[in-house]
């Protein structure tokens, strides 16, 4: 998570991504951001995430995100 | 049958009526019989074109959804569900490119050689890209494939919004269409003042407007310098007056059948960016972009690849944005090809995605200016700026969309900066250009409602609920105000208007 949180504010800082949870509901995150935090998240975490991931619930918060590349590291 | 036409009020009238007074349960079929019937007064062999979209999509969500079911494996599912994606994909934008681009492709193959004359099924980008949407959710499982093939008809064909969109998505429209409206004067008058509001705009403001557009368009020669700034300013109100005000036609009649559809705009000229502008102009096409081409191309394995590569070579921050860019620079340019056909289409949307790439890329360097100069980029003054920057080069785009060919676009924009001179705006040329001074009065009067009108959205103020509160007497008048200054007002009469811009699409 802690990684997550560290790709997060590289790419989009001044967030508090412990506590948001309307990062997309709230037009914080576009979709230049959306896509650099996926590339990144595929090269750190080695995951394959595919448009049919690409939904405001796996991206509103930093939690979601995780439970996102959880899931797609267990293979889910 | 022109939406602007009485004919066409009274035909909405009827379908109301029929729609309240059948059992709830058949309110579907009224609609699904409305539209095909306003489908085929266009022209019954068209409809045939219409039915090949419904038949092929609707065939494919099922046979996608039933492969989902047969195959667990999701490696085997997808490769059995890919063909058959593909072929309704060849098979409908197949149709599209026929019939709305083979020209061009015959004058860049054979030029000089005869064109092709067919008549441009009504409102086919349209319907097919939202067709093409509800397939690409069936195979994400953003949603389940319709079983009743009249029912995916109605979706693909609800006759409000066949003819300029907005362009739906199958979860939020199948669900209304199923449901039991009941009839509601709040609806009603919703609706009505929707309507009266987006008529206002078309015939007050986009015709007036449009006449020193064609003008000074259809003669740049004879004009120069702050004279076609001026007709480009005039074609902003004239594009936005008219699809905006086409728009809130078509929400305005589906109000009244309890149907809501997604907005289209926000006002895009308080934009801060080329990006939010995207955000706020057409908005259902700039997110149907984004879902089903953007996001799938800057995911492929070979953009992937690209990133890797870019990386590299350009370093993380500047390699990871570059895939992004390119695939927003391709998007773009399918953006301006769906616009029409024609290299001032390819500039125009080139402009636009070259544009917000080089503003992502160029982020590091704008936020170190800011540091140097100790400019709060965040501030009220800067807002403003940004607002006017970003107007500005909408401006530009424009010159591109109106202008005859891209030669004449680049002549324009040449002429505007060199040949500029205040004098044109009190010499007389203004009154030259097809307006007297009553009409620019009107225009200016015209402009400032809808300008207050956005300004008052723009920070949070709901105009709606305002006149709700007000009693039925204060609320009357203004409608009665707003009804009557469409016709008195207005450049055409309501009998015989022209067309909306964008059905041309």
């Amino acid at each position: 998570m802690e990684e997550l949180i560290a790709i997060l504010e590289d790419i989009h800082p001044g967030v508090d991504y412990n506590t948001c949870t309307t990062l997309i509901d709230d037009e914080i995150l576009d979709s230049f951001a959306i896509l650099s935090i996926v590339s990144e998240l595929t090269d750190t975490f080695g995951i394959e995430i595919t448009p049919m991931d690409i939904v405001p619930a796996n991206f509103n918060s930093a939690k979601a995100m995780w439970a996102m590349v959880e899931r797609l590291k267990s293979g889910n | 049958m022109s939406f602007l036409s009485a004919k066409f009020l009274l035909y909405v009238a009827a379908v109301t009526f029929l729609y309240y007074v059948v059992p709830k349960k058949k309110q579907w079929i009224v609609l699904l019989l409305a539209s095909y019937f306003f489908y085929a007064a266009a022209g019954v062999k068209l409809l045939a074109f219409l039915m090949c979209t419904t038949l092929s999509t609707y065939g494919c969500g099922l046979l996608v959804s039933a492969i989902d079911l047969k195959y667990p494996d999701r490696k085997e599912k997808m490769a059995r569900q890919r063909p058959v994606i593909l072929a309704t994909l060849f098979l409908n934008f197949g149709i599209l490119f026929v019939l709305k681009y083979m020209n061009f492709v015959i004058d860049l193959v054979r030029p000089g050689a005869g064109h092709v004359e067919w008549a441009l099924p009504l409102g086919i980008s349209f319907y097919t890209f939202q067709s093409v949407g509800y397939i690409l959710d069936v195979y994400w499982k953003r949603t389940e494939a319709e079983k009743n093939p009249f029912r995916f008809a109605l979706f693909v064909s609800f006759f409000p919004q066949l003819l300029q969109g907005p362009i739906g998505r199958y979860s939020r429209l199948a669900k209304q269409y199923k449901e039991e409206h009941s009839f509601s004067l709040l609806k009603l008058e919703h609706g009505v003042q929707r309507m009266l509001w987006g008529y206002f705009q078309k015939f007050v403001l986009a015709d007036r407007a449009g006449v020193v557009v064609t003008e000074v368009f259809n003669h740049d020669l004879n004009y120069s310098g702050i004279t076609h700034i001026t007709a480009v300013l005039f074609y902003a109100i004239q594009l936005y007056a008219d699809f905006s005000g086409g728009m809130d036609v078509v929400i305005g009649i589906a109000e009244i059948l309890g149907i809501t559809l997604d907005e289209n705009f926000r006002q895009p000229y308080f934009s801060v960016s080329i990006t939010d502008f995207w955000h706020r102009w057409h908005i259902t096409l700039g997110t149907w972009m984004k879902d089903y081409l953007f996001y799938p191309m800057s995911l492929s394995k070979w953009m992937s690849k690209y990133g890797k590569h870019a990386k590299k070579v350009f370093g993380k921050r500047t390699g990871r944005i570059m895939p992004i860019a390119l695939s927003n620079i391709i998007v773009f340019l399918v953006v301006g090809i769906w616009h029409g056909s024609g290299w001032k289409y390819i500039v125009y949307g080139l402009y636009n995605g070259g544009l917000i790439a080089l503003a992502n890329l160029c982020t590091p360097l704008f936020e170190a200016m800011f540091r140097i100069t100790k400019i709060d980029p965040k501030s009220r003054f800067m807002h403003v700026v940004r607002i006017i920057r970003t107007f500005i080069l909408v401006l530009i785009s424009f010159y591109f969309d109106i202008a005859g060919n891209l030669r004449i676009a680049l002549r324009m924009l040449k002429a505007s900066v060199t040949g500029f001179t205040f004098r044109t705006l009190t010499d007389g040329t203004l009154l030259t250009l097809g307006l007297e001074k009553k009409d620019y009065l009107i225009l200016l009067f015209g402009v400032a409602a809808v300008f207050t009108m956005s300004l008052f959205r723009e920070f949070g103020h709901d105009i709606r609920l305002d006149v709700d509160r007000k009693a039925l007497p204060v609320r009357w008048v203004f409608y009665l105000i707003l009804f009557f200054s469409v016709p008195l007002l207005g450049m055409n009469n309501i009998v015989g208007g022209g067309g909306f811009i964008y059905a041309r699409f």
